[in-house]
């Protein structure tokens, strides 16, 4: 019987020593005189803020991160210190700073000049031996530009297809955009577009991510350990960040695909102050459906597009003030119409998102940024037949109001605090529908209210020259308020009946506190072992009826009937780097328990909500998940890649379902494996491919077959019990690169110089699943032939997706 | 609806995609007791008992009618009465009930005459079903014992049932009918049709509905014709669907009651769902305790004929 643990009570003695120790540092402070030296970290060419960027003294061995906004805080002994700026991809820039008196503020531009030749030779690691030295445990930041170097699936550049590529991370399925992080469900994952929450992220039925690559700046994903700044998600956060725009020069680039095409426009709104970038992408599959539908078809006016567009504006008002105002909305449109039987369906669904941010720089040591963000998903399913009209929504709007502090003491400590409030309305499903001008009693639009609030305190600290601990304390609480009605279904010859709350009753209150803590151990310059704990609440969750993830899918809160989804993840990592950390090396393990998970009961239908809440057609039960990953990555180099691989095992119990016998979870695999290569040729070519091997997933098959009425019916097995063939896939890549750069004569000297082009290109041919593999999407038991006739016929199919398919892309920027 | 746009998205999914048979250990096979019973008003109750089969197992006639059990022993109780069900075979049916059973199981009547093939029935017309009452059924048999019970409904009426002609075509038409749903009832029904002079009804697609959406509400429906598909005269024409003008149609709505409606709508689900991957898994919830699958269903039934003219 797995149980889950609750966290040790141990914990808030450690949290005590962890800040009397701060204030015992502060004391000690006092004996020797300190100067900050602090600021922000942009790239010298776009004015674009530069999120991990180092700041190292190398004598002292003392350094620190920027934040996401570039910010960066580090307070050393009094004195004069080399101090190095560095950033991955850019040159290192060396200063000799005086903080013998005072604190200094010191804005650095990292990178090169527009127009200046890139030679690799200046070109640095700037995250070197971070992995190492770093409390940071399954935390992955991707590098846009490597992601954009990967073979794309139809030539579509895909954030979350790469992440998938990662150990600890599955795909829903072929193709899919939902993912799993260590046996956590894809509604266990937090996805943040500038610290908004995106709860549907993909399009076209999952295929694409709603991540346009032209408007990404940065991706990192928290799989373990998650800091006590985020909550809300039992599994993971997946954080993305736009870009900025340049803050130098009016900008255009864009791309031209087999389905897609999209185009940004960036620049200064004022130089060097402030900046914009607009961004939008539209698939042309509805003009391609509609050439291939004539007028004259019954089915004409059936087609799909999805579009998407990511603005944001940003203003520096003053050396000490900056706002951010950003903005996604992204729109799929299915539509299918058969006029000979009068049948239509529309389909219409998408996320907006709206940011608005706002840092303050109180002082060299303390920074802060308000958020104020709304989020709002929607989906829609309208359907026709003759006179009879049916209309199906769900949706979540979110206004997400927060506030972090980031305070940097001294050189030992870092400390973050800050309060979270989200005001959530749910319309898991709202129902409508008419026989002609009959309007049939469907009930109200199932609408609920909740608020969910939170508040942290963490503390990275150094406790000595070996041990860094990370530790955090959340509180979280939420309440599912009024205006709601509930549901109490009678049987035949009952009536049903409700119990209705008004505007604002508080229907049920939860609260409960979220341990974090994480340690990093260093056992010589490459190497560390790495532990963490945290513990997890979860307030919303995402219900499924079917075998794979559709927008269909909905969101439900917790409320008085559905408790909210808790759990702890345990993890232990020894990180080793080799030949000067060319190469990283990492080998993970861990437990994950979860509480009060939610599936809908055997049996339940789209459709049986009607006149009832969704909560009354969930079951709830547990589940469990534990693995060890390995990870070898090589970081520099014209070769560079990684090779991850997973052994995992993920359960699930439910009283209710599979007669309450343990059975593996729909993503339960026991081997994952994945090998990215990239290889630069010279300044044209470029090449990269991928291999993934994954154990099939498991489905839910019959087992015998009946008969009823002369109808053939289907006894199912229990649950996922069997297991698909095995998934694996080669993609290959290469991009040709037009000449960035043109001789020119300098007027000045009369020498011949290399410039950048004013337009730049690039052509990127992929190869998706290159030795054409036919892996399995789903299997059905199909039935062919007449029953009574003899000639009847079962046989177990198996439906493959994607076949080999090539792509080609054209990009250019000017 | 939603059915629909699920197989559309499934059919789009495997037109575009590559599918192919495929041999793959499906683990759990259980020998399982199968009740396909019913009882309506004014008729005797009727059984049929087979076993399940293994999903890899032949499908050719001959597996199927070796599924049928004729050793069990079955009874009908209305409370007061219990009556022991006899087998009444189809290599030795009484004069008369030929188009019974070929509405049972499907088969000719030449063909069923040369099989043995039993159904669980009684002709004491004290057990022949009454609205009101609940009828309890036991079956033992394999050493276990199997209960279910299912209740006789009122059976409720339409306002009127009526023909009308299509705009641009005199000679088909629909029927259209007014159903007044009772306000205090979570009702079920069933409707099926049938020409005068057919020995048995036909069902439409989707023959099961229940008042979820209209519980107490008053409308005008419309009805297709199911029999037309079968007319190769008509089945693959504009006309298929519709009656033609001088048919005479007889409409049975019959009422059921929840637990059996599960049943039929679940099956209705799996029947046009099994095998999508939009779709959940379903088993079809039986009403029989004991460990079988089926249903013991209860039928209180309303007939109108309809002779389509204007």
């Amino acid at each position: 019987m797995h149980q889950i643990t609750k966290f040790p009570v141990n914990f808030f003695t450690l949290l005590g020593l962890m800040f009397s120790g701060l204030f015992f540092d502060a004391s000690c402070l006092f004996a020797q005189e300190r100067h900050t030296l602090s600021g922000y970290i942009t790239a010298l060419a776009s004015g674009e803020a530069l999120s991990n960027a180092k700041v190292y003294a190398p004598k002292l061995n003392k350094g620190a991160l920027t934040n996401s906004y570039g910010f960066y805080s580090l307070t050393l002994p009094a004195g004069i210190h080399e101090i190095e700026f560095r950033f991955t991809g850019y040159p290192t820039v060396r200063k000799t700073l005086d903080l013998t008196k005072n604190d200094l503020p010191m804005n650095v531009e990292l990178g090169f000049q527009d127009g200046e030749k890139v030679y690799d030779e200046v070109v640095v690691n700037g995250k070197k031996g971070d992995n190492v030295n770093s409390t940071k445990l399954g935390q992955i930041e991707l590098d846009i530009e490597q992601i954009k170097r990967l073979p794309a699936f139809m030539g579509e550049v895909d954030v979350i297809k790469t992440i998938q590529l990662l150990p600890g991370v599955s795909s829903v399925s072929e193709g899919g955009q939902g993912f799993y992080v260590r046996g956590g469900g894809p509604d266990q994952n937090l996805v943040l577009l500038d610290e908004g929450v995106v709860y549907n992220a993909a399009h076209l039925f999952g295929f694409f991510s709603v991540f346009n690559s032209d408007a990404v700046k940065s991706v990192n994903l928290i799989k373990g350990g998650m800091p006590a700044n985020y909550g809300g998600r039992m599994s993971s956060v997946l954080e993305v960040n736009m870009n900025e725009g340049n803050k130098k020069r009016f900008g255009v680039k864009g791309g031209l695909g087999i389905i897609s095409s999209r185009l940004t426009v960036e620049g200064p709104l004022k130089k060097d102050k402030g900046s914009f970038i607009i961004s939008g992408r539209r698939t042309y599959i509805d003009v391609l459906a509609k050439a291939a539908i004539p007028d004259s078809s019954p089915f004409a006016g059936s087609g799909y597009y999805f579009y998407d567009m990511n603005a944001k504006f940003n203003y520096q008002l003053g050396s000490k003030d900056r706002i951010f105002v950003s903005g996604y909305y992204g729109k799929d449109v299915f539509s299918f119409s058969d006029k000979k039987g009068g049948f239509g369906v529309t389909m219409p669904w998408g996320n907006g998102i709206a940011a608005l941010r706002w840092n303050h720089l109180f002082s060299s040591k303390l920074f802060m940024n308000v958020t104020s963000t709304f989020s709002d998903y929607k989906f829609k399913f309208g359907s026709k037949q003759d006179q009879f009209k049916i209309e199906f929504v769900s949706g979540i709007q979110d206004y997400n109001s927060k506030v972090d502090f980031s305070y940097y003491p001294n050189d030992r400590h870092r400390i973050k605090w800050g309060a979270n409030y989200i005001y959530h309305i749910f319309t898991p499903s709202s129902v409508s529908a008419s026989q002609d001008t009959v309007v049939f009693n469907t009930g109200n639009a199932q609408k609920l209210h909740s608020h969910e609030e939170a508040i942290y305190l963490m503390d990275e600290f150094d406790a000595n020259s070996r041990l860094r601990i990370n530790a955090g304390l959340r509180y979280t609480a939420f309440q599912h308020v009024g205006p709601f009605t509930r549901y109490i279904k009678g049987d035949i010859s009952k009536p049903d009946t409700s119990i209705t709350y008004g505007k604002g009753d508080v229907i049920k209150f939860y609260h409960g506190l979220e341990p974090r803590l994480s340690f990093r151990y260093l056992l010589g310059d490459h190497s560390s072992l790495k532990g963490g704990y945290a513990y997890n609440y979860q307030f919303v969750h995402l219900t499924s009826l079917s075998a794979v993830s559709l927008p269909t899918d909905i969101w439900y809160p917790t409320t008085d009937k559905a408790k909210p989804e808790k759990g702890f993840q345990a993890s232990l990592g020894y990180f080793q780097n080799f030949f000067d950390d060319k190469f990283e090396t990492s080998v993970e393990v861990y437990y994950k328990g979860m509480k009060n998970m939610i599936e809908f009961k055997e049996g339940a239908l789209p459709g049986d909500n009607v006149n009832d809440n969704t909560d009354n057609l969930l079951v709830f039960g547990q589940g469990w998940a534990y693995g060890a990953e390995f990870f070898i990555k090589k970081t520099t180099g014209k070769f560079t890649g990684w090779i991850g691989y997973t052994w995992a095992k993920t359960e699930r119990k439910f009283p209710d379902l599979n007669n309450g016998k343990v059975y593996p979870a729909k993503y339960d695999r026991r081997h994952d494996l994945s090998v990215v290569g990239m290889y630069k040729i010279n300044e044209s070519w470029s090449i990269s491919g991928s291999f993934i091997y994954a154990t099939g997933n498991t489905l839910t098959l019959p087992t015998s077959w009946y008969v009823q009425d002369q109808n053939l019916l289907f006894n199912y097995g229990a649950r996922n019990s069997t297991r698909m063939a095995p998934y694996h896939r080669l993609d290959l890549s290469a991009t040709w690169y037009d000449d960035a750069y043109k001789t020119k004569t300098d007027p000045a000297s009369g020498k011949e110089i290399q410039v950048k082009k004013r337009l730049r290109n690039n052509v990127a041919i992929s190869i998706y699943n290159v030795y054409n593999r036919a892996n399995p999407f789903f299997l059905y038991v199909d039935r062919n032939g007449d029953f009574l006739k003899g000639d009847f016929k079962l046989t177990v199919k198996q439906v493959s997706l994607f076949p080999i398919i090539p792509s080609v892309t054209w990009n250019f920027e000017f | 609806m939603e059915l629909r746009i699920l197989i559309f998205l499934a059919a789009a999914v495997l037109l575009g995609s590559c599918t192919k048979e495929v041999k793959i250990a499906i683990p759990g096979y259980q020998n399982q007791l199968v009740v396909d019973g019913s009882i309506r008003d004014g008729e005797p109750p009727i059984v049929l008992l087979s076993t399940t089969q293994n999903i890899y197992a032949p499908t050719d006639i001959s597996s199927y009618l070796s599924s049928f059990v004729s050793d069990a022993v079955v009874s009908v109780s209305d409370g007061t009465t219990t009556v022991q069900l006899i087998q009444i075979c189809t290599d030795n049916l009484p004069s008369g009930t030929e188009a019974y059973a070929e509405a049972i199981f499907g088969l000719p009547i030449d063909q069923l005459q040369q099989l043995h093939l039993c159904v669980y029935t009684s002709i004491d017309p004290s057990i022949f079903g009454q609205i009101g009452k609940t009828y309890s059924l036991t079956i033992n048999h394999g050493g276990k014992t199997y209960t279910s019970s299912t209740t006789l409904e009122s059976p409720s009426a339409l306002g009127y049932l009526k023909w009308k002609a299509q705009p641009n075509n005199p000679t088909y038409g629909y029927l259209y009918g007014f159903l007044n749903d009772n306000p205090n009832h979570n009702d079920a029904y069933m409707w099926e049709l049938k020409y005068l002079n057919d020995g048995f009804f036909t069902k439409p697609f989707g023959p099961y509905f229940n008042d979820q959406f209209f519980n107490g509400l008053s409308f005008e429906f419309t009805a297709y014709n199911p029999m037309s598909y079968a007319d190769t005269a008509v089945a693959n024409s504009s006309n298929a669907g519709f009656f033609h003008l001088g048919d005479t149609v007889v409409y049975r709505l019959s009422k059921m009651g929840q637990k059996e409606f599960q049943f039929f709508d679940k099956k209705t689900n799996q029947l046009f769902s099994a095998g999508s991957p939009f779709a959940t898994p379903i088993n079809v919830p039986s009403n029989i305790s004991g460990g079988a699958l089926g249903v013991w269903a209860g039928f209180s039934s309303w007939y109108d004929t309809v002779i389509c003219q204007p």
